[in-house]
């Protein structure tokens, strides 16, 4: 049964009534209306206690109408939408919204944690440090668990997120940051200005706090001027009015982050919608106009349900029709508290009292009480009497001395405001002191940033006004847009006197921090052990470090700080803040890459038709790559790859080598270019030829190789190792523009335009004569051992042919341009059907190459020279190349370095592993005398055992030697024997054949 | 002998669902078209050539390559610079292919042929520029992206050439972005996830038209 | 961040990758063991204007010397390396 809104006013208001809505909290029924928040629709239904406290379990209530709230946070949603900490505050009410109050067990009402409150004092400021020290093994065992259970917000839904995300850029000349007065007259400035705007708004209305304050705005009501102004903006052509959405973050080079909440304010987003968008926005300038937040006195009591900030209170009462409270009492200690009487007043509720903390109330407020029959107390509130259902009384001291008591279902309370200081503070920016406002405002900004308006410690409406045109006059204007701005809006500016009052000595718990529970105790402790400095209070005790950052805390707590420590606020200084301003989710940021999406993945020509097989691929960086092509009735992976082997060795067999890089190397200095990038020499490779190259860091470490062919006397055809297409290519581009620029080179990336083939087995020819045009001669004599040319092909397309071999087979590698990849792959198999032409994967040429002994990527670590890798003999002594001469330092020409060597287990039927050490025979393990490590290995069908290749102190002056196999983490051990690396075919008569 | 044929296949044939995908209740807000073949001759001065490439350029064309990102058409080709004195030769099959085009620019040029190294996608739309915001960092407003800008510049981690053509007879934009071939696939979902919620029109061409 | 690539115009930071101090020169061919090593291993660890190689892998595939305030990120010179595009340079 849904109940009906008994703190609902009749009339006014921003919201729908034509628009009833449903929602439930905590199981109950409520209703609201469109227009609502969660905590406007709470407080029309006469709802106080919203939450628990993150170390008390103290019963909550809603302190503010903003995303600044500490308190009413809730678990918004169900199931895997579940979002915890969400603030009531600024969730916008949907029908059949669900929320739950959180901190609490079993139930709201009756929370059993709050025992909590009882051993008070060993949560003090610190705790954690000072409770949780010894024994050290109970922290992970006993006390985190606890910690978790009894501290904390809302719990995380534990299941994938449904919604998508996404990401998107804008660009501008001027960006700015907040609807309110300032800033509609700084978009309308530079609008009329001529420049493309951004305006960011927050909330889903547009007008900030005229939405609740109203005013006279160019002799018209408030409202009337925001619904005029906007209606001017949308005749401006470059424009954009973005709400819901809140600038968060301030990047270099005039990059800002905002995070627009799409359809948070639906139950779940539309077909194809995402939930919510992060922006990357690039502005030429950007004015915050974000406002201020206005600031809690702390006393005792202040964290009861039903005291709340002023502001928020009218906000409520005045933009949502919702009243908090029916018997007001006002705190303040400056004149616009006021508001909050004059707006209650209006609504037809009562007054209970003002305490005014200022003895100087003015003639007309004093008229005013007089008129509406409340008191007005000089003095400061001292106590509250309530508890979860809400205030019942306050206690006062007044300014002479004596004590008065007050009844009251509401306290708005006013300590003046804060700037917004978060957006200019961004990049280090300290925030300055201002002495007749009592706030910190900014002390400069950001390149490109200005603030205006109350963020700017302006809090009249008339002077909003004025800043907000002149900064955006004027950040057009520095932009390059010098239209004509027109007339600055003109409202009066209203009176703004404050006595500083921050904190009220007293019995009770007097909260600064809500949201992580710091009371003023708490930071009076924090100065009394030592931790003094801002940076040391926030740490220890953890003011500000909740998911509101401190919004409404900080300076309440900086304040008290400079007091108990005798020195002033400017003194005290402030912590700065970082980015996000406001949580933002972390699929936000992911965006779409997510799941398949998480990155981008890159596919061979084959790929289709190696899916089409039923091929297994493995990701190998962007790439998938086939890994192997099982068959019905095979029982494993292992299976099926040593079949691929034997019919490779056997016959015939082909692998997509597409991954590979390929780059084009032009001009005539190309073979010079390539004499500086390789050990050996290139210069001297006849066309028509291929040779391997290796590469070096210029500190001497192997970098990369690959085959690179000559096919004509000024274009070079090079290839790199999958892995390093991307990094080689930036590596040759240094070479050829900073470091060789004298050289005539030409380089280009190739790689997509080739779909390239390893076709490998004693039937290659037979294979290749079906595909290649007959006139093409691939005798041994005409096509020997490397080399490397064009060729037609039966059909009447053009391919590259090069006789190389990874293998150790008979091989060759063909190309032919990337779209006709597929039909050369399904030509193969119907050409090679009678020879049982078989493709393998990429674990097949892994075992081939072991085989074979030829070095890749584990050899190939960054920490192996040529030498190591068994291929010192290729390093030129005749000409310069990158890394030479730091290869030839003393410890990397050692005799006692690792290199390669082979290595099979002393049982045959043992299963080898890479990443075991190996150890002398006979010696214990241990980091003395580990002299290496197991780095590649496979089963040999060709051998029938476990074979590898291992990186081994001196290991090719100990073929024969039997060794010790370590492996701790899967605590195996066993003997190996080192041995020729070269395990297949090698005198290389196979290959050559 | 087996019967060998050689079929040409995109990298998009397999994924490339002719139609309309996203969105239905609105009108189809982005149009993808892939235009599946084309010459694509990837143009590189070399040292102290500009001018004389730039000549041979203008002889071989008809218009002046682009030394600046322009792209610039001329009856049966457009030339897209892709770099500081480099362009990309687009053509219809055949005229413009890598063989004559490496006789054109033989004393002042290196040439690579990408013909099959890219796929050819066309954008174009109301939300043609909202749907692009989601995938690249660049401006594209009209005023900083005029008919015949172009970019080397990159999109979901990899690198493109996006050009702007002519707009379509209804005015709206056209905007062309040439991918490498292994990436296409990849970035065609990502294309139809940020497209989705305006309505896609998807389509193909043949040949360059 | 961003980068005024001279030939692109301004790009995003993602567009460009970072190499590292642009003040050593590689010794010619023929150096001691010494200068190579200074070349490869020695830096300053400049709080300041300092002057980088970046290369713009995302767009033109031009390596650029940059100079950025390492403390404020503020650029204030992108320059093309010698050798890029076909500008002539001495043999």
């Amino acid at each position: 049964m849904i109940t009906s809104q008994p703190n609902r006013l009749a009339s006014g208001g921003l919201i729908d009534r034509s628009a009833p809505l449903n929602f439930r909290f905590d199981g109950k029924t409520f209703a609201g209306f469109q227009g609502d928040t969660l905590a406007s629709a709470l407080i029309a239904n006469g709802v106080k206690l919203v939450g628990r406290s993150f170390k008390y379990h103290r019963p909550r209530g809603i302190l503010t109408a903003g995303s600044e709230e500490p308190n009413a946070l809730v678990e918004l949603r169900t199931g895997a939408r579940r979002e915890p900490n969400t603030k009531a505050t600024t969730a916008e009410l949907y029908d059949g919204l669900e929320a739950a109050s959180q901190n609490r067990w079993p139930s709201l009402r009756h929370d059993l944690m709050a025992v909590n409150q009882l051993f008070a004092s060993i949560f003090v400021a610190g705790f954690y440090y000072k409770t949780f020290m010894w024994p050290a093994k109970f922290w992970e065992a006993v006390y985190e668990p606890a910690i978790r259970r009894a501290a904390g917000l809302g719990r995380a839904a534990g299941a994938a997120d449904p919604d998508h995300y996404d990401k998107a850029w804008a660009h501008c000349d001027v960006l700015i940051a907040g609807s309110g007065p300032a800033g509609l007259a700084a978009a309308l400035a530079a609008g009329r200005s001529g420049a493309r705007v951004i305006l960011c708004e927050e909330d889903f209305l547009l007008g900030g706090r005229l939405l609740a304050d109203g005013g006279t705005i160019d002799g018209m009501p408030a409202a009337e001027w925001v619904s005029r102004t906007l209606a001017e903006l949308a005749t401006l052509p470059d424009v954009r009015i973005m709400n819901r959405t809140t600038l968060f973050g301030v990047y270099d080079g005039g990059t800002y982050g905002a995070i627009e909440r799409v359809n948070d304010h639906l139950p779940s987003p539309p077909e194809h919608q995402v939930r919510q968008r992060l922006w990357r926005i690039v502005a030429k300038r950007c004015v915050v106009a974000a406002g201020a937040i206005e600031r809690p006195i702390v006393f005792a009591g202040n964290d009861t349900p039903g005291v709340m900030m002023a502001s928020a209170m009218r906000t409520y009462v005045a933009r949502y029709s919702a009243t908090p409270a029916k018997r007001i009492a006002l705190f303040t200690n400056n004149e616009d508290g006021w508001r909050t009487v004059e707006a209650a007043l209006g609504a037809g509720l009562q007054i209970a009292a003002v305490v005014d903390a200022r003895p100087d109330v003015s003639a007309a407020h004093r008229a005013l009480a007089a008129k509406a029959g409340f008191a007005v107390l000089n003095g400061f509130v001292s106590g509250v009497d309530g508890g979860k259902d809400g205030v019942k009384k306050i206690s006062i001291s007044l300014a002479g001395g004596a004590r008065a008591e007050v009844e009251t279902d509401g306290l708005a309370v006013s300590g003046g405001w804060n700037p917004a200081v978060g957006l200019t503070s961004y990049h280090r920016g300290r925030p300055k002191w201002q002495d007749d406002i009592s706030a910190f405002v900014p002390d400069g900004a950001p390149p490109g940033m200005e603030a205006a308006g109350a963020a700017n410690g302006a809090f009249g409406l008339g002077a909003c006004l004025r800043q907000g045109f002149a900064a955006g006059a004027a950040a057009a204007q520095s932009a390059g847009r010098d239209g004509n701005a027109g007339a600055p809006p003109v409202a009066d500016d209203e009176a703004f006197s404050l006595t500083p009052l921050w904190h009220v000595a007293g019995k009770g718990k007097a909260f600064v921090d809500y949201q992580h529970d710091v009371t003023a105790a708490d930071i009076e402790l924090a100065q009394r052990e030592g931790f003094e400095s801002v940076e040391h209070l926030k740490r220890y005790t953890t003011l500000g470090m909740a998911t509101d950052q401190g919004k409404t805390s900080n300076v309440a707590g900086l304040a008290i700080m400079a007091a108990v420590s005798g020195k002033s606020i400017p003194e005290t200084g402030t912590t700065i803040y970082r980015p996000p301003y406001v949580p933002v989710a972390i699929g936000a940021f992911a965006g779409q890459h997510r799941d398949e999406n998480f990155h981008a993945t890159r596919l061979t020509p084959s790929h289709h038709w190696a899916a089409e097989q039923g091929a297994v691929f493995v990701d190998t960086g962007l790439w998938k790559r086939a890994q192997w092509y099982p068959r019905a009735g095979e029982k494993d992976w292992l299976e099926t790859v040593i079949r691929e082997v034997k019919a490779v060795r056997g016959g015939v067999g082909f692998c997509d080598v597409s991954t590979l890089g390929k780059i084009d190397v032009h001009g005539p200095d190309a073979g010079a270019f390539l004499d500086r990038v390789y050990i050996n020499t290139f210069s001297n490779l006849a066309v028509g030829k291929a040779r391997y190259g290796l590469m070096l860091r210029e500190d001497g470490m192997v970098y990369d190789d690959g085959t690179t062919s000559r096919l004509a006397e000024d274009h070079y055809f090079l290839t790199t190792t999958t892995a390093k297409a991307g990094p080689v290519m930036q590596h040759l581009e240094f070479c050829r523009q900073v470091l060789f620029p004298e050289l005539n080179v030409q380089l280009t990336s190739v790689s997509d335009q080739w779909a390239q083939f390893s076709i490998a087995g004693p039937k290659t020819r037979d294979l290749l004569r079906e595909i290649v045009d007959p006139a093409e001669d691939l005798s041994n004599e005409a096509f020997p051992f490397m080399g490397a040319r064009k060729v037609s092909l039966r059909g009447g397309i053009g391919a590259r042919l090069f006789r190389i071999s990874f293998s150790g087979e008979m091989a060759f590698e063909i190309s032919v341009p990337a779209r006709y990849g597929d039909a050369l792959v399904r030509n193969l198999m119907l050409a090679g059907k009678q020879f049982g032409v078989t493709p393998y994967g990429t674990e097949a040429l892994g075992v081939m190459r072991i085989e074979k002994g030829h070095v890749a990527g584990p050899e190939l670590n960054g920490t192996t020279t040529a030498a190591d890798l068994g291929l010192g003999k290729m390093m030129s002594t005749r000409k310069d190349f990158i890394g030479r001469v730091m290869a030839g330092r003393e410890a990397l020409a050692a005799r006692d370095r690792q290199v390669v060597v082979g290595i099979k287990a002393t049982d045959s039927a043992r299963r080898l592993r890479s990443g075991a050490h190996v150890i002398p025979k006979g010696e214990i393990p241990g980091p003395a005398n580990d002299q290496g490590y197991i780095t590649s290995v496979c089963f040999s069908p060709t051998l029938d055992q476990w074979i590898g290749l291992a990186l081994v102190e001196r290991g090719r002056d100990r073929i024969g030697e039997i060794v010790h196999a370590h492996d701790p983490l899967r605590g195996e051990d066993y003997d190996v024997e080192l041995c020729n690396p070269v395990f297949y075919d090698p005198d290389g008569g196979r290959q050559r054949g | 002998m087996a019967e060998i044929s050689w079929i040409s296949r995109g990298p998009l044939e397999h994924v490339l669902v002719v139609g309309a995908y996203g969105a239905r209740d609105v009108a189809p807000g982005i149009s993808l078209t892939e235009v599946r073949n084309f010459d694509l001759i990837q143009v590189m001065a070399r040292r102290g050539k500009g001018a004389e490439l730039a000549n041979a350029a203008k002889a071989r064309f008809g218009v002046a390559a682009p030394d600046a990102p322009k792209a610039v058409s001329a009856s049966d080709v457009t030339l897209i610079w892709s770099g500081p004195d480099q362009f990309l030769v687009l053509s219809k099959g055949g005229k413009h292919a890598i063989d004559i085009l490496s006789q054109a620019f033989s004393q002042s040029a290196s040439l690579s042929d990408q013909s099959h190294a890219r796929a050819l996608i066309s954008v174009t739309g109301a939300k043609a520029r909202a749907m692009l915001a989601k995938l690249s960092s660049l401006d594209l407003h009209p005023a900083s992206f005029p008919i015949g800008a172009a970019a080397a510049t990159s999109i979901d981690h990899t690198g493109v050439n996006l050009w702007r053509g002519n707009d379509r007879p209804d005015g709206q934009p056209v905007f062309n972005l040439l991918v490498f071939a292994s990436f296409a696939v990849s970035l065609w979902h990502t294309m139809l996830d940020a497209a989705a919620e305006y309505g896609v029109d998807i389509g193909f061409l043949e040949e360059l038209a | 961040m961003r980068i005024v690539c001279p030939f692109c115009g301004e790009r995003e930071l993602g567009e460009f990758t970072y190499l590292g101090d642009a003040k050593p020169v590689r010794p010619a061919a023929g150096a001691s063991e010494d200068e190579v090593f200074d070349y490869v291993y020695l830096r300053d660890n400049i709080a300041g204007a300092m002057s980088e190689y970046w290369y713009h892998g995302g767009g033109c595939r031009a390596w650029l010397k940059i100079t950025r305030n390492t403390l404020t990120h503020e650029i204030s010179s992108v320059e093309p390396a010698a050798g890029v595009g076909a500008r002539q340079v001495a043999r």
